[in-house]
């Protein structure tokens, strides 16, 4: 009996691996992540880069060499790969600044790429460093974000050259200047968490969202699959050989594979972006922005994922259950969208009581909710990842939602059941009801 | 009386406003072929589909090999073809098979040899990795067919198996058919197409409006009904044959042209014990022909023109 059951699983599996829309849907959503990544970063460093500035230098002590120093090591969102800004050359102009300002400007802005073409010219002054005053002749200056960039890149040679003209120790006002590094811990129960409230934000939402989309997107697609075994007949040759328990059992269980499949790939895909993060962006140019999910998935409980992924498997089971039974019960798939109103709505309270308790997650909703077989899979891994639920507690909700489970299984396997089989008028609530009394 | 294998006892099936199949009791004993003749709409399918156990019968009872166990837990004995045919269109064709296979409890290896067997026996050997969407309607027939006779059932019930194919295909599971009883398995097959069943059939039964209208052997049946119709030309001494054919127990009626005669049977005579008659007073016969009604006629005297008229709801089949 378990033989075929298998048999069932691994049917459902492998034709749904090999789909097109699998492995389509596979390969985008690493690119989709990819993009998520990169593109708040583009936007972000829209300026340009390896800008040509020639520094015509006017004054005789080295300040215009530290400028160029300062414009050539400046990059991209300052990070330590990201690409160049700039590429500096200093031109030595004591004396005669106009002059060769008057000479390089012909050759600024021109439309025509070539290596003479220069991108601006920085014109440094003997009075520079105390009025704080210097010109920048440029094709850009249009850029707010190219000036700005200049302006910032700049800003901390001027304060320390000003320091050091004023006979204080650069190094020693930085330190003095540096910002407060305000450490935000969750406590949660008398207890110090490990996680700062943002990324507590974050994991609950990543979690949230991906059960959400989990549920939705394989539960109907087993809704639909029994659909369509429905109008292609199949289940008249199935049902003369296969128990209709097998045949549910076989479908939720295979698509529910392909789901952690597609997820697990997800997944591995993301962290690896995340750790190569940094290398990726800076392969586009831009700059890394720096925290994101990456930096709370080291800290995350191993408990923690214990304790998603045992709750992801029961309400997957749960919802697919009544999404089989639904489709059992509807000859079209146009018919099958009204009767799943109340399951999306019910997979939407669960997401949604989630982000309640996130304020308070030992209310007594977030127990009460703990313990409703729909939406403890939302709200019990947010609630531990907040704080750890004590043992007891846990295993409490973990068997009125195995009771809950099988409880579903039940009524929905008998709707199945008598479901298949029936053609013609979709089944009302009233026939439902008979159905799951008759043995 | 051989070993029974399907025994449909007093079995009514209701369904919303109209009965499909009333107080039907049918014995399909082991070996050879039974046909299951109706017209549309008279209950066939869903006399086997309660056979099957897909669907529950309101009353009486039916059991496969002698229990009652329902089809589903006998499911590696029997192979079941269903009037609607299903297939899963996007899946190849050889993997389907051993799916298929594997569901009658066969291991994939065991699946994947006989569907290879099978798919060459129907010349299937190029589309074997083709999605079950590109064959023909007929090909993808014969597939489910296959799907049937997979695991080498002793019980083989085919519900309108010769429906949509052209006279070839049809022929080649025609023989398929008659090979699979001749090895001692037996076959029931539901079809309104008298001329298959009368190639075909050891046994027969006629069902119309959902009940029972006659069953038995196909030459009982055939005797009974047509073969009261004689035709004799005697090549001697034809005088001597007089007595006998003026006997009222063995003939009702007798046409006598002298050196032939067309005769027909008083009621309860045979026509072996006529030919040992006239064998027996010492005329000479060169033609001694049973006149055999066909089963088109037997079928449309029996069902009549008011059985094969719809009734108003043609459920169930």
């Amino acid at each position: 009996m378990l033989r075929k059951t298998i048999a069932v699983i691994r049917r459902e599996f492998v034709e749904r691996v090999r789909t097109k829309a699998f492995i389509i849907g596979t390969v985008l959503g690493p690119i989709f992540f990819g993009a998520m990544a990169i593109i708040p970063g583009l936007i972000l460093s829209r300026g340009s880069v390896g800008q040509r500035v020639v520094v015509v230098d006017g004054t005789a002590n080295a300040f215009g060499e530290r400028i160029a120093s300062v414009l050539a090591a400046a990059k991209m969102g300052d990070a330590p790969n990201g690409k160049p800004l700039y590429a500096p050359v200093r031109v030595s102009a004591a004396g005669r600044v106009q002059d060769v300002v008057d000479s390089l400007v012909p050759r600024t802005g021109l439309s025509k790429k070539s290596d003479e073409s220069l991108d601006g010219l920085l014109i440094v002054d003997e009075g520079s460093v105390t009025t704080g005053k210097l010109r920048y002749y440029g094709k850009n200056v249009g850029s707010m974000e190219d000036m700005r960039q200049l302006r910032s890149s700049l800003t901390p040679l001027m304060i320390s050259e000003r320091l050091r003209s004023v006979g204080v120790d650069p190094a020693v006002a930085m330190r003095a200047a540096a910002p407060i590094d305000l450490d935000t811990r969750k406590v949660a129960e008398g207890k110090l968490t490990a996680e700062s409230g943002a990324s507590t934000f974050l994991l609950a939402y990543a979690m949230g969202i991906i059960l959400y989309m989990a549920l939705v997107l394989y539960g109907t697609q087993v809704m639909t699959s029994v659909i369509e075994e429905k109008s292609n007949r199949i289940v008249e040759v199935l049902v003369s050989s296969l128990t209709p328990f097998q045949m549910m059992l076989g479908k939720v269980v295979g698509v529910g594979m392909v789901s952690l499949l597609q997820l697990g790939i997800w997944a591995g895909a993301f962290l690896l972006l995340q750790k190569n993060q940094a290398k990726i962006l800076g392969m586009f140019g831009v700059a890394s922005a720096g925290g994101g999910i990456a930096s709370i998935l080291p800290t995350m409980d191993p408990w923690l994922v214990v304790v998603f992924l045992g709750f992801f498997v029961l309400g997957f089971l749960f919802y697919s259950s009544v999404y089989a039974a639904i489709g059992s019960m509807c000859n079209t798939v146009q018919e099958a969208q009204q009767l799943q109103t109340p399951v999306m709505v019910m997979t939407i309270a669960g997401w949604f009581s989630a982000f309640a308790l996130l304020r308070d997650p030992t209310s007594s909703f977030a127990k009460v909710a703990s313990l409703i077989p729909p939406l403890a899979p939302f709200v019990v891994p947010v609630r531990f990842s907040i704080a750890r639920i004590p043992l007891p507690e846990l295993l409490l909700y973990v068997a009125t939602m195995i009771i809950g489970l099988l409880l579903i299984v039940w009524v929905t396997a008998r709707v199945y059941r008598v479901g298949i089989l029936m053609y013609g008028k979709r089944a009302s609530f009233k026939d439902i009801f008979r159905w799951v009394r008759a043995a | 009386m051989a070993e029974t294998v399907i025994a449909v006892e007093g079995v009514t099936k209701r369904f919303a406003g109209h009965t499909a199949v009333r107080a039907l009791t049918l014995t399909v004993p082991k070996g050879g072929i039974f046909g299951l003749l109706g017209p549309n709409g008279a209950g066939k399918s869903t006399t086997i589909r309660m056979i099957m156990n897909i669907i529950m019968p309101d009353e009486g009872r039916i059991s496969l090999f002698g229990t009652s166990a329902g089809g589903r837990s006998l499911s590696e004995r029997i192979g079941f073809l269903p009037e609607e045919r299903g297939l899963y269109k996007k899946m190849k064709v050889l993997d389907q098979l051993i799916f298929f296979a594997e569901t009658k409890g066969l291991s994939r290896g065991a699946g994947r040899s006989k569907a290879l067997h099978w798919l060459s026996r129907l010349d299937l050997d190029d589309w074997t990795n083709h999605k079950v969407e590109d064959l023909s309607k007929g090909m993808q027939q014969k597939v489910q067919f296959i799907g049937t006779l997979l695991h080498d059932p002793e019980l083989v019930i085919l519900d309108e198996p010769f429906s949509g194919l052209d006279p070839v295909n049809s022929q080649v599971m025609r023989d398929v058919v008659v090979e699979v009883a001749r090895g001692g398995r037996t076959v029931l097959f539901s079809t309104h197409i008298m001329e298959h069943a009368e190639q075909m059939c050891d046994r027969i039964a006629i069902i119309a409006h959902g009940a029972k209208v006659v069953d038995g052997a196909l030459a009982d049946i055939k005797r009974e009904f047509g073969g009261r119709h004689i035709a004799i030309t005697f090549s001697s001494n034809s005088d001597a044959a007089r007595p006998v054919l003026e006997d009222q127990h063995l003939i009702k009626r007798v046409n006598d042209r002298g050196a032939t005669a067309e005769i027909e049977l008083a009621a309860g005579a045979s026509p072996d014990a006529l030919l040992r008659a006239l064998v027996g007073c010492d005329v000479g016969i060169s033609r001694f022909e049973v006149a055999e009604a066909s089963l088109q006629s037997i079928f449309i005297a029996k069902v009549g023109a008011d059985g094969a008229r719809p009734t108003a709801i043609t459920g169930g089949n």
